[in-house]
């Protein structure tokens, strides 16, 4: 409970930072909006040039790979902004601040930062869904649910990846490139893959289970996938809370002149 | 007398990567990385009683912040015991932070962009501070530090002076037992730092809140601190009262001067440490030459053409305690 009432003051305080600069909020947001908008014009030209079908997926369907993966990776952004600046956190020192706070290390870290531009690529996820997608009650609860889930598992991945910093110093280049093949996986028809690729899709970049699977449920539902598929989100989602806290053993700080943002 | 820090044979080293300059000794390390380990501190024993404001200098790099770390529980300790408030930092780490404040001179908890009454009210938050509690504790510091008018400006629009001052508040909402300063005026002009003193003391006087302070500052270590431990290379090389460190060394100043010509000077207490044609370092004994004696004297004896007056650096009052010139 008062973790949650923590969680909202920190979004609260996160949008009144960003609106400190009312015109970058704005055009953050809708620049996002923009930006995704123009892949779609891409996939509707793909789409009439190859046929109806892209190694067994329609358009629709990877409009749902699209919207899902923008919801999430916007949540992911709005709301645990600082996995992505993690690394720095670490190697600066930054990380003393949380560490003299009460309260869990690894959810005030990830709060206390929100990326603007989030917001435009959640709402740009809602919208294309309502537009390319048959609505039913269902369907929009596997959309909402998984969106959070993405959501979850991206920053997890991230977590597990920046939290090598802890062991080599600096791995930020690496866990960014990590986060973003997750996220780059996640918006290409799952037919296209196989093989090796596959098996990396299911584990180290886990685009299978946040989006080609989720997209397999919001077409025919199957419980028995549903709970195999949240087992492994709670899976990684454990495995970055382990190692992270591993990892805080060895910090060693630092003392770089810092400011919160 | 309550004993509230207790460090018991304290070790902390860190390994660091060893390399040699230019781009030949890059490419080789990253096939052979030699690492070394560098002991940050060694067998340090230390104890700070309730109520205490105790002075923790040291030159750069001895040591001072990573023990303020092992004591905060950022760090955890290669060996040795650490007890703060009866606890392990470590082990406890979340229920010492609600009794313990911290200010780095070098790290804000305050929100950049936001003004630092919307911060109080998240560490309110963070500190579970009951918000009748936090509306009136905010009033108290308020007054206390005098930030009525910064309440409502972005925090990146303060002075250093007003931010200090603000961390402090910051640092203090959910009243603290021990507060951990870092450096606290640094970059402070002579009348914010004499302020940001006065509001040390004060808050040590009326909630006999202990205060372990670490400051490059002798002005700071003067007027605040009954105790001085001077740490280097990681292991304490003096604890006693300021006042006898005062009698030894503080009670002396270094003066540089300019002059258009040789400089001669005999008086009692002055000392020439270095001497130019035309400029001079002394250090003067204020117990034997007063500082309003020496001056005009200097001005009779040579043509002085600029001046300046300092305190001995800490370096140098470590180096003399190691010299065993104390």
């Amino acid at each position: 409970m008062k973790l949650m009432r923590l969680f909202s003051h920190y979004v609260k305080l996160n949008l009144q930072s960003a609106m400190e600069y009312r015109a970058a909020f704005l055009t953050q947001v809708f620049g996002m909006i923009l930006n995704n908008s123009a892949f779609i014009v891409f996939w509707l030209v793909l789409f009439r040039a190859v046929g109806d079908d892209i190694a067994g997926w329609g358009f629709t369907a990877v409009m749902f790979l699209w919207s899902i993966t923008a919801f999430g990776f916007g949540l992911a952004s709005v709301f645990l902004g600082n996995a992505l600046y993690l690394s720095r956190i670490i190697y600066t020192g930054e990380l003393d601040v949380y560490l003299l706070q009460p309260k869990p290390i690894l959810p005030n870290v990830l709060w206390s930062r929100s990326i603007v531009s989030g917001w435009g690529d959640a709402a740009y996820g809602l919208v294309l869904f309502g537009l390319t997608q048959p609505l039913s009650v269902a369907g929009i609860a596997i959309f909402l649910g998984f969106g959070v889930a993405l959501a979850l598992v991206l920053t997890a991945i991230r977590v597990i990846y920046h939290s090598l910093t802890f062991y080599f110093g600096n791995a930020e280049d690496f866990a960014t490139t990590a986060g973003e093949l997750v996220i780059l996986f996640s918006m290409y028809p799952g037919g296209v893959f196989d093989g090796p690729t596959m098996w990396l899709l299911h584990s180290v970049i886990p685009a299978a289970l946040v989006a080609f699977i989720p997209a397999q449920l919001f077409a025919s539902f199957d419980t028995t996938l549903l709970l195999a598929v949240l087992a492994a989100d709670a899976l990684i989602i454990a495995g970055a809370v382990i190692v992270f806290a591993r990892g805080v053993r060895r910090y060693e700080s630092g003392n770089r002149i810092g400011a919160r943002l | 007398m309550e004993e509230v820090i207790r460090l018991h044979n304290i070790n902390k080293s860190f390994r660091t990567a060893v390399r040699g300059t230019g781009l030949r000794a890059s490419v080789r390390s990253l096939v052979h990385r030699e690492t070394r380990s560098i002991h940050a501190v060694r067998d340090l024993d230390l104890s700070v009683d309730r109520g205490e404001v105790l002075a923790f200098i040291g030159p750069n790099g001895a040591g001072k912040s990573t023990t303020i770390k092992l004591i905060t529980g950022i760090l955890f300790p290669d060996s040795g015991d650490i007890t703060v408030l009866g606890l392990d930092p470590h082990r406890r780490r979340r229920e010492l932070a609600y009794r313990i404040g911290t200010v780095f001179g070098q790290k804000s908890q305050l929100w950049f962009h936001l003004p630092p009454l919307d911060s109080f009210h998240l560490l309110g938050n963070v500190y579970d501070v009951p918000p009748a509690t936090l509306r009136q504790r905010i009033e108290e510091l308020v007054e206390v530090f005098e930030i009525g008018d910064l309440l409502d400006q972005p925090v990146r629009k303060l002075s250093l002076g007003e931010r200090i001052r603000c961390e402090m508040a910051a640092s203090l909402i959910h009243h603290p037992e021990i507060l951990f300063l870092d450096e606290p005026t640094i970059g402070l002009d002579v009348v914010v730092k004499s302020r940001i003193r006065d509001l040390i003391r004060d808050m040590n006087r009326r909630h006999n809140v202990t205060i372990f302070l670490t400051s490059h500052d002798v002005g700071d270590i003067e007027k605040l601190c009954k105790r001085a431990v001077v740490i280097n290379h990681g292991q304490v090389v003096w604890n006693d009262t300021v006042k006898r460190l005062k009698y030894s060394l503080l009670n002396r100043r270094i003066i540089d001067v300019k002059t258009d010509g040789p400089l001669t000077i005999d008086q009692e207490g002055v000392r020439i440490l270095k001497q130019g044609e035309y400029t001079a370092k002394l250090e003067v004994d204020l117990d034997r030459a007063p500082i309003e004696e020496v001056v005009p004297r200097l001005f009779r004896n040579a043509g002085i053409q600029d001046i300046n007056i300092s305190n001995i650096p800490t370096e140098e009052i470590i180096s003399r305690i190691y010299e065993g010139s104390v």
